[in-house]
C-alpha cells in the first residue's frame, strides 16, 4: 500500500509557513550565542585588539601552567566496610513506591549507598516513578521539623503535640490523608483512635474519583474501583478515560498492548470518545471528539440501543454498537466522569454486555483510589464551625489542590492544632503550626496493598538524608511507642509471612477475603438523559503525562519532560481547537528563532478568574471545549516548580466558563517544530486487515532506477561495509504499534545517562539535551499533491487541510541515535571523535570532540545534542547538577559532559560493557534477556527490544527479519542498527 | 729468658679478649632472639605493649634472674606458693596461665641476654633516592671527563700546530687566537650557520615536545602516605596475596583500598611493625578505635577514616575496570603496578597514559581457552585472522567507547 498521507508536526507546518520551511533546514536555528559576549557596542569598548591578544595570551599561558600541576587526590576507604557493599558494584533492592498517587513495585539500583536508578519489578512504572529518584535528592525538602516555621527538635515536638492532642476532649481530631493502601498504617490509625478522642480518618484524591466509587456502591454495594483486564477485551470504548495516561493512576498500558498484537491476528478495537486529545485518544483506532455535556447523552443512547437491540440515534455510535453486540463478555466501557449517575449508566452497559467477571472484576478490586470528596467538604464546614480540634495531614496538599482551597485555608485558622507531615514546607504545611517532615519513599519502610491479593513491601535504600522521620514512626511516637520497622515486621510475621523473603522479593502472597459484591441493581431509567448538550464553551481538567497532579512538580526532569501530545514543557496552558481559536481570535505563531508564542486569555468561571492563561492550539481538541492541566502554579514547592504555569485546581468542578482575550503574548518552550523530518514518510503504517493479507503491507522500500533495474538503496552502497558478522551486533527494535508515547523511556534515559536539565529558555532555543525524543505526528488526508490532482484551489486546499486537523490520527515515534553502520556523522568529524565499533555502535568520544558540530549537521535524524554551556556546577543552570544533593543521582559509570562537546545516545554502552564483563568472568555466553538498554527495560509495553542480532535465538534477531521491520529513512542507506516495526491500526 | 709481654702486645690481647667476649655476647643474644621468636611471640611483645601477656621491655631490670627462671619454668607453682609478685601478675592478666618452658640453663642465659638487650628499631633510609643521586653523579662525571679530554685535545693540537709552524719558521698563534680564527672561518659560511640553527631548533623542539607530553604523566609518583605502610613487608616478606587486602579488584572496577577492619584481621595481634615499631600501626588503632593495651575496641569511639593519597589517577573520562583485567584478562597485578612486593614506599610504576594502554592491547593475546563466553567468537576470529594471534585490539580493544563513555 503506497502511503500517501501527509504527516505534519504542527499547525504552522500545515499552513506551510515559510518560517517553518526555513527552520526545517537548520539543525540549530540559533547562531552562536555571541550576543551575550558582545552585548556592548564593540567600538565603544576600551579594549583594543592588542589588549585582547594580551588577555588571550595570558589566559592561555595561565591555563597551561595550571594544568601542569597534578592535584593531590585522596582515596578514603571505609573504616569498617559493610559486607554487602563493594565500591564500584551496584546493589539492587526490591521496594515499592507510593506517594499518594502513583504506585509501583520497583527495583532500586544503588551505588555506594546511593539510589541512582529505578527499574521495574514485575509491574510497569511511569515517567513520574522513574523520576522519583531525583525527588529523593531534592534540596527543597524540609531538613528539620518545624514549629510555626521555626526549626525544633523532634523530642520537644513530640512532647508538645502529645500533650495538645491529649487535651482535646470534645472536638474532633481529623487525619486528612490521601488514599491509604498500607494495612499497617490502617492498624496504626485504629490504635491512634483508641489513644486519642474523637479521631476521624478522611481520605481524598487530588483528582477525585467519587463518581465511579459511589456508582459501584449503588450498583454493587462495594465502594471500590474494579480491576480492568484490557488484555482480554476485543472492544474498548473509553468515554474520556485516559487509561494509558493518568486515569486512576493505574498503568493499564501493559495489558492494553498485550491485547493488541497484530502477530496473533487479534487486536482489540479501541474507540476513544473524548474532548481533550489524550494519550489514549492518540492510540485509539477511532477517536470521536465530543463536548463533555454530550458524554451522558451518548452513553444513554448506547445503553438504550444495547438494551433494546435497536440502532442508536446518534450515527457516530453505529459502528460501536455493532461491535459491542458482537463482543459480549469481551468488551470494556470506561468513563472518566465524576458524576455518579453517568457512571451508573456505564455500569449498566458493562453489565448488559456481561463484562463483569470477564473483563472487569469488581471482586478483585483495586484499592488505589478510595477518596471521598463529600467528607472533605463536610470537614471544611466543621472546621469553620470550630468543631475540629486537630488536623493532621498526610500525603495531601489541600491548600493547593482542593477546588475550595480558599475556604479550607480560612477554616484552618479555626482549628486548634494543625500538623502537616509533608516533606516540603508546601502550600498547606506553611499554614500549619507543626510540620513533621516525612522521609522520601526510598528512605522508608512500609507495606502496600494496591489491589486484591497484591501485597508489596517498601524498604529503605538509603539512610535518611535529612532530619526527617517517616509518618508511621511519627504516629508510633504519639502512641508512646517506637521502631516502626519492628512493628511492621511483627505485623506481617504474625500473619505467617516469611519476612526476610518478602523484603528480598519486594512482595509476598497473602490471600484477601473476597469482598461482598451484590448483583447489579437495575438502572433507574430516569437517570438517562437525551439532552443537555449545550453550545457554551466547556472545560475539561486533565493531568499532563509528566507532572500529573503536581506532587512531584519540583522535579526538574519532569518539568523538562516534553508533553507527548503538545511537545511543550515547563508550562501548562489552555488547549483549544483551531476553529474555536479562530472564533475567539486566539493565535499561535512562531517567532524568528522558531520558538512558539501564543495569545493570552483570562478564564472566568463563576467568581473564580485565572488571569493570563497562554493558549495552545491543539488539533483533536473538541470544538468549543478547552483543556487545562493541573499540577502547575505551585508557589511553595521549590525553585524548579514555583511560579511555573498556573493552578487549575480551583476550576476542578467548574463546567462552563467565559474566555476573554487579553493583551500580551506567551513564550512557550516547545520542542515541537525542531528536528522536522522534512515531510518524508518516516512512519510506515498499515491496517490490521491489510496486515493479515500481507504482513509487509505498508512497508515499501524506496527503490532507485539503475541499469540492473529498480534496486533498493542497500544494493547500491558505495561504502566499505563494516564486519558486523563477527562477535556481537547490538540492535534495537521499536514497535510503533506497541509504543503508546508515554515517555517513560525518556526519563529513564535521562536518569541513566546523566543528561542535564537546561531550562525553559534553552529549550525555547531548541537546545534540548534529551538523548531520546518521542516524535509525534498528526496525519491528514489532504496534501498538495491531492489538491493538485483534484484541481482544488489554494484557498480550498487550506480549508480542507484544516478539516482533518480537527481530529487527526496520531503516531508516536521514539527516535534516538540510530547507530548507522554507514554513518554520515563519522565521515565528517575532523578529529575522529565519533567512530564505529565492531559491534554495530556509533561511538561518541567526548574527550576527543572539539565541538565543530559537523556531525549534527550531517545527521539525517537530528539526534546529536550539543553542550552549549557547562550544565553542571553552573549557577545559570540551577537545577539538580548545580546542587550537592542533586548531584548524588548521577550515574558514576557515565561521564558528565562538559561545555563544547556533542553527545548522543550510546545505546547504554556502560550496560553493554558491564554485561560482557560479567559473562566473561563467569565464563558463559550472554543470555538474550540480560541484554537491555534502559529504554528497553523500562518500556511497559515492550515496544523497545534490545539484543544481539548475531544471536539467532534472540528476540531482536527475529524482529529484524519480521515483515514489519523497516529502517528510518531507508532511502539514504545509512544502514542503522535501530529499526522500526510498522504501525498497525485496527481499522478497515 | 723471661717471657714477657710488652705493653702494646698486652693491649692487643686485651682488645682480642673484649672482642671475643662481645662476640660471645652477640651469639647469646642471637640465640636468645631465636628462642624468643619460637616460643614467646604468641603472647609477648619485646616492647611495652601488652599482648596476651605483658610487654617484656625492661623485664630483666624489674625481676631478678632467678625469679624469672623460676617463673618461666612453672608459673603456677609460684602462684600456688603465694609469691606476692607472681600472684599480682596472675591477677592482672585475667588469670591466664602462662605455658611452662623447661629450658636448659644455657638457654635461659641466652634468652635473658636477649631480653636485657632488645633490638633497636631499624631505620631504613629510602634506597630509591640514593640510587637516583648515584646515577646522576655518574652521568655528570662522564660528561666532565669527556669535556676534560676535549680541552686537553685542543691544547695538544694547538701546541702541535705551533711546533710545526715554528719548525717551518712561521708565526705561532696563542690558543685564543686559533679558536677565534677557526670560529670566524666557520661562521663566514652561511650553510654552517643554517646547520647549527637547525640543530638548535631540533633540540629545542624535542625538549618542548617531551615536556608537553610529560604533562599529567606521573610515573614514579611517590607521595608521602598518612601511614608508612610497606608493601614489601606485607606482600613481599610475608607473602600476603594482593587480593587479600585489595579484594574488590576481582569484582569491581576499583581495586579498593582496604578498610581499617581488614587491617585489624592481622593487626589485632601484631601491634609492632618491622620498620616503624608501634607508631604506624597505632594510626590504624586511632582510626578504628582499638586499645592495644587492653586489646579491646573502644565503645562509642568516633572513627576516623584513613586518608590515603591516591597514586594511580586516571582522568574522569577514562573508564578502567580492575576485574576486567584481573579476572577476565588474567593479568598479574605486577604487570601494571610493577614489583610492588619490593616497594617499601609505593610509587607509580607505569605511565598510565593512553599510549601505554593501547600498546598493551595491541600485544596482549586474549585468553580465550576454557571460557565459554569466547567459544563462538573464537571460532569466528580464528577464521578471520588465519594463524595470527588474537590480540585485544582484534576484538575491538582499541575502540574509543570501550573506555570512554
Amino acid at each position: 500500500m503506497k502511503n500517501n498521507k501527509k504527516y505534519w508536526k504542527d499547525i504552522s507546518q500545515l499552513r506551510d509557513d515559510p518560517n517553518t520551511e526555513k527552520l526545517a533546514h537548520n539543525e540549530f536555528p540559533e547562531q552562536l550565542p555571541l550576543d551575550e559576549f558582545l552585548s556592548e557596542d564593540l567600538s565603544a569598548t576600551s579594549t583594543s585588539r592588542r589588549d585582547f591578544l594580551k588577555f588571550l595570551g595570558f589566559s592561555t599561558a595561565a591555563a597551561t601552567l595550571a594544568s601542569c600541576e597534578t592535584p593531590i587526590v585522596k582515596s578514603i576507604p571505609y573504616v569498617v566496610k559493610p559486607d554487602e557493599i563493594t565500591p564500584g558494584v551496584a546493589n539492587h533492592y526490591a521496594t515499592s513506591i507510593y506517594d499518594g498517587r502513583d504506585y509501583a513495585s520497583i527495583l532500586v539500583k544503588n551505588r555506594e549507598g546511593r539510589p541512582i536508578k529505578i527499574e521495574n519489578n514485575n509491574t510497569c512504572t511511569n515517567a513520574r516513578v522513574q523520576a522519583s529518584v531525583l525527588s529523593l535528592y531534592d534540596s527543597a525538602r524540609l531538613k528539620n521539623p518545624l514549629k510555626n516555621g521555626v526549626g525544633i527538635e523532634w523530642s520537644l515536638l513530640d512532647v508538645e503535640i502529645k500533650e495538645r492532642l491529649s487535651n482535646i476532649k470534645s472536638k474532633k481530631i481529623v487525619l486528612l490523608t490521601a488514599t491509604i493502601i498500607s494495612p499497617s498504617i490502617k492498624s496504626l490509625f485504629d490504635k491512634f483512635s483508641k489513644r486519642y478522642n474523637n479521631v476521624e480518618h478522611i481520605m481524598y484524591d487530588a483528582i477525585p474519583y467519587d463518581g465511579i466509587l459511589n456508582a459501584n456502591m449503588k450498583s454493587f454495594g462495594l465502594r471500590a474501583i474494579p480491576n480492568y483486564h484490557f488484555n482480554k477485551a476485543n472492544v474498548i470504548v473509553s468515554f474520556g478515560a485516559d487509561f494509558i495516561g493518568n486515569w486512576l493512576n493505574n498503568d493499564y498500558s501493559t495489558d492494553y498492548i498485550k491485547g493488541r498484537n497484530p502477530k496473533d491476528g487479534r487486536m482489540s478495537k479501541h474507540y476513544q470518545i473524548e474532548s481533550n486529545l489524550s494519550l489514549s485518544g492518540s492510540n485509539a483506532d477511532k477517536r470521536i471528539p465530543i463536548k463533555p455535556s454530550e458524554q451522558k447523552v451518548l452513553l444513554s443512547d448506547l445503553y438504550l440501543s444495547l438494551s433494546k437491540g435497536k440502532g442508536p440515534t446518534d450515527p457516530r455510535l453505529f459502528e460501536i454498537v455493532e461491535n459491542l453486540q458482537n463482543n459480549k463478555t469481551n468488551s470494556i466501557i470506561v468513563c472518566d466522569s465524576n458524576d455518579t449517575n453517568t457512571q451508573l449508566i456505564v455500569n449498566s452497559i458493562n453489565s448488559l454486555l456481561n463484562n463483569y467477571d470477564n473483563t472487569i472484576s469488581l471482586k478483585e478490586p483495586s484499592y488505589i483510589k478510595q477518596g471521598d470528596s463529600d467528607k472533605v467538604n463536610n470537614l471544611i464546614q466543621e472546621m469553620q464551625n470550630g468543631d475540629v480540634g486537630a488536623l493532621i495531614t498526610y500525603k495531601v496538599n489541600p491548600s493547593y489542590n482542593l477546588y475550595n482551597a480558599k475556604e479550607f485555608n480560612q477554616a484552618l485558622s479555626e482549628v486548634d492544632v494543625t500538623i502537616s507531615t509533608s516533606s516540603y514546607n508546601d502550600e498547606t504545611a506553611s499554614l500549619m503550626q507543626y510540620v513533621c517532615p516525612e522521609h522520601h519513599n526510598l528512605e522508608s519502610w512500609g507495606d502496600l496493598h494496591p489491589s486484591h491479593n497484591v501485597y508489596t513491601l517498601m524498604q529503605p535504600t538509603i539512610a535518611p538524608l535529612f532530619n526527617t522521620r517517616q509518618f508511621e514512626e511519627t504516629i508510633l511516637n504519639w502512641l508512646d511507642q517506637s521502631d516502626y520497622h519492628a512493628y511492621l515486621s511483627d505485623f506481617w510475621r504474625s500473619k505467617g509471612i516469611n519476612w526476610e523473603q518478602a523484603v528480598h522479593d519486594g512482595f509476598f502472597n497473602y490471600n484477601d477475603e473476597e469482598p461482598n459484591v451484590t448483583s447489579i441493581k437495575p438502572l433507574n431509567p430516569d437517570l438517562l438523559s437525551f439532552e443537555g448538550f449545550n453550545k457554551e464553551i466547556e472545560l475539561v481538567i486533565y493531568e499532563k503525562t509528566g507532572i500529573g497532579d503536581g506532587t512531584q512538580a519540583n522535579n526538574p526532569w519532569l518539568q523538562e519532560f516534553p508533553d507527548p501530545i503538545s511537545r511543550a514543557c515547563w508550562d501548562n496552558y489552555m488547549t483549544v481547537s483551531a476553529s474555536t481559536a479562530r472564533d475567539l481570535d486566539l493565535k499561535n505563531w512562531n517567532v524568528s528563532n522558531g520558538a512558539l508564542n501564543g495569545s493570552l486569555v483570562n478564564i472566568k468561571a463563576g467568581n473564580k478568574i485565572i488571569q493570563n492563561v497562554p493558549v495552545m492550539i491543539q488539533p483533536g481538541q473538541a470544538n468549543n471545549t478547552i483543556g487545562l492541566a493541573v499540577g502547575y502554579g505551585r508557589t511553595k514547592s521549590g525553585k524548579a516548580a514555583n511560579n511555573v504555569g498556573f493552578n487549575a485546581f480551583p476550576l476542578l468542578n467548574s463546567k462552563t466558563l467565559s474566555i476573554q482575550k487579553v493583551e500580551g503574548e506567551h513564550e512557550f518552550a516547545s520542542i515541537q517544530l525542531h528536528h522536522t523530518m522534512m515531510g518524508r514518510d518516516m512512519v510506515k503504517e498499515t491496517t490490521l486487515s491489510d496486515y493479515i493479507k500481507d504482513p509487509s503491507s505498508g512497508n515499501d522500500r524506496t527503490t532507485y532506477p539503475t541499469f540492473k533495474g529498480d534496486l533498493p538503496s542497500d544494493k547500491l552502497s558505495l561504502y566499505d561495509e563494516h564486519d558486523l558478522a563477527t562477535g556481537h551486533f547490538w540492535n534495537l527494535s521499536i514497535d510503533l504499534t506497541a509504543c503508546t508515547g508515554c515517555g517513560e523511556c525518556v526519563i529513564s534515559c535521562q536518569a541513566e545517562n546523566n543528561i542535564p536539565v537546561v531550562g525553559k529558555e534553552e529549550i525555547r532555543k531548541s537546545r534540548d539535551m534529551h538523548w531520546m525524543r518521542i516524535d509525534r505526528y498528526y496525519s491528514s488526508d489532504m496534501n498538495k499533491e491531492v489538491a493538485k490532482a483534484n484541481d482544488v484551489s489554494t484557498i480550498d486546499m487550506y480549508k480542507e487541510m484544516e478539516e482533518p486537523s480537527e481530529n487527526p490520527e496520531v503516531v508516536f515515534q521514539p527516535v534516538m541515535c540510530q547507530h548507522c553502520n554507514n554513518a554520515p556523522c563519522e565521515n565528517v568529524c575532523p578529529v575522529a571523535a565519533t567512530t564505529h565499533s565492531n559491534e554495530g555502535l556509533n561511538q561518541m568520544t567526548y574527550n576527543r570532540c572539539v565541538g565543530t558540530r559537523y556531525c549534527a549537521n550531517n545527521c539525517p535524524y537530528k539526534v546529536r545534542r550539543f553542550n552549549w554551556f557547562q550544565y553542571s556546577d553552573n549557577d545559570k543552570f540551577d537545577f539538580n547538577m548545580n546542587d550537592d544533593y542533586g548531584k548524588m543521582v548521577l550515574n558514576p559509570d557515565v561521564v558528565v559532559r562538559s561545555r563544547g562537546v556533542i553527545e548522543k545516545c550510546s545505546m547504554c554502552i556502560q550496560k553493554i560493557q558491564e554485561l560482557k564483563l560479567t559473562a566473561k568472568k563467569e565464563g558463559r555466553p550472554i543470555l538474550d534477556e540480560e541484554a537491555q538498554t534502559v529504554c528497553a527495560s523500562s518500556c511497559s509495553t515492550n515496544a523497545i527490544v534490545f539484543g544481539d542480532a548475531n544471536n539467532t535465538d534472540s528476540e531482536v534477531s527475529k524482529l529484524k527479519k519480521d515483515e514489519r521491520a523497516y529502517d528510518l529513512l531507508d532511502h539514504l542507506n545509512v544502514n542503522p542498527s535501530v529499526f522500526y516495526q510498522t504501525k498497525v491500526r485496527n481499522k478497515s | 729468658m723471661t717471657l714477657s709481654i710488652s705493653f702494646p702486645s698486652r693491649r692487643i690481647f686485651f682488645f682480642i679478649a673484649i672482642f671475643i667476649s662481645c662476640h660471645l655476647l652477640a651469639d647469646d643474644i642471637n640465640n636468645g632472639e631465636k628462642l624468643f621468636k619460637q616460643n614467646c611471640t604468641a603472647c609477648h611483645m619485646i616492647g611495652e605493649a601488652k599482648l596476651v601477656g605483658p610487654g617484656l621491655k625492661g623485664v630483666t631490670d624489674k625481676y631478678e634472674k632467678e625469679w624469672l627462671i623460676k617463673w618461666i619454668r612453672n608459673s603456677q607453682e609460684m602462684v600456688a606458693s603465694g609469691d606476692e609478685r607472681a600472684v599480682k601478675i596472675f591477677e592482672e592478666y585475667n588469670k591466664s596461665v602462662m605455658t611452662s618452658f623447661d629450658f636448659s640453663d644455657e638457654e635461659f642465659s641466652h634468652l635473658l641476654a636477649y631480653l636485657a638487650n632488645p633490638p633497636e628499631p631499624e631505620i631504613i633510609a629510602s634506597k630509591t633516592q640514593n640510587n637516583a643521586t648515584n646515577e646522576g653523579m655518574r652521568l655528570s662525571t662522564k660528561l666532565m671527563l669527556i669535556a676534560l679530554v676535549l680541552v686537553t685535545l685542543v691544547f695538544l693540537l694547538v701546541s702541535l700546530k705551533n711546533n710545526l709552524k715554528s719548525a717551518l719558521g712561521q708565526e705561532t698563534e696563542t690558543i685564543p687566537e686559533t679558536l677565534i680564527g677557526q670560529y670566524t672561518l666557520f661562521i663566514s659560511n652561511n650553510i654552517n650557520i643554517l646547520f647549527v640553527c637547525s640543530i638548535f631548533l631540533i633540540v629545542v623542539l624535542k625538549f618542548t615536545y617531551d615536556g608537553l607530553m610529560g604533562v599529567g604523566v606521573t610515573t614514579n609518583y611517590q607521595p608521602t602516605q598518612p601511614i608508612e605502610f610497606s608493601h614489601k613487608i606485607h606482600a613481599g616478606d610475608n607473602g600476603i596475596d594482593c587480593n587479600y587486602c585489595h579484594s574488590s579488584a576481582r569484582n569491581s572496577k576499583h581495586s579498593g583500598i582496604p578498610s581499617a577492619n581488614v587491617c585489624m584481621n592481622c593487626h589485632t595481634y601484631i601491634s609492632e611493625g618491622t620498620n616503624t615499631g608501634t607508631a604506624e600501626i597505632q594510626k590504624i588503632y586511632d582510626a578504628i578505635g582499638f586499645d592495644p593495651v587492653t586489646r579491646n575496641y573502644i565503645d562509642g569511639y568516633e572513627q576516623k577514616p584513613i586518608e590515603w593519597v591516591r597514586i594511580h589517577n586516571l582522568p574522569d573520562h577514562a573508564y578502567f575496570n580492575h576485574s576486567q583485567h584481573v579476572v577476565a584478562g588474567g593479568l598479574e597485578c605486577q604487570e601494571c603496578h610493577g614489583p610492588v612486593e619490593e616497594m617499601d614506599v609505593l610509587y607509580q610504576y607505569s605511565e598510565l597514559t593512553m599510549g601505554w594502554c593501547i600498546d598493551c592491547h595491541r600485544e596482549t593475546e586474549v585468553k580465550m581457552e576454557g571460557n565459554n563466553y569466547y567459544t563462538h567468537l573464537h571460532e569466528q576470529l580464528k577464521e578471520k585472522y588465519k594463524g595470527e594471534k588474537i590480540t585485544v585490539d582484534k576484538m575491538g580493544g582499541l575502540e574509543c567507547a570501550k573506555c570512554h563513555y
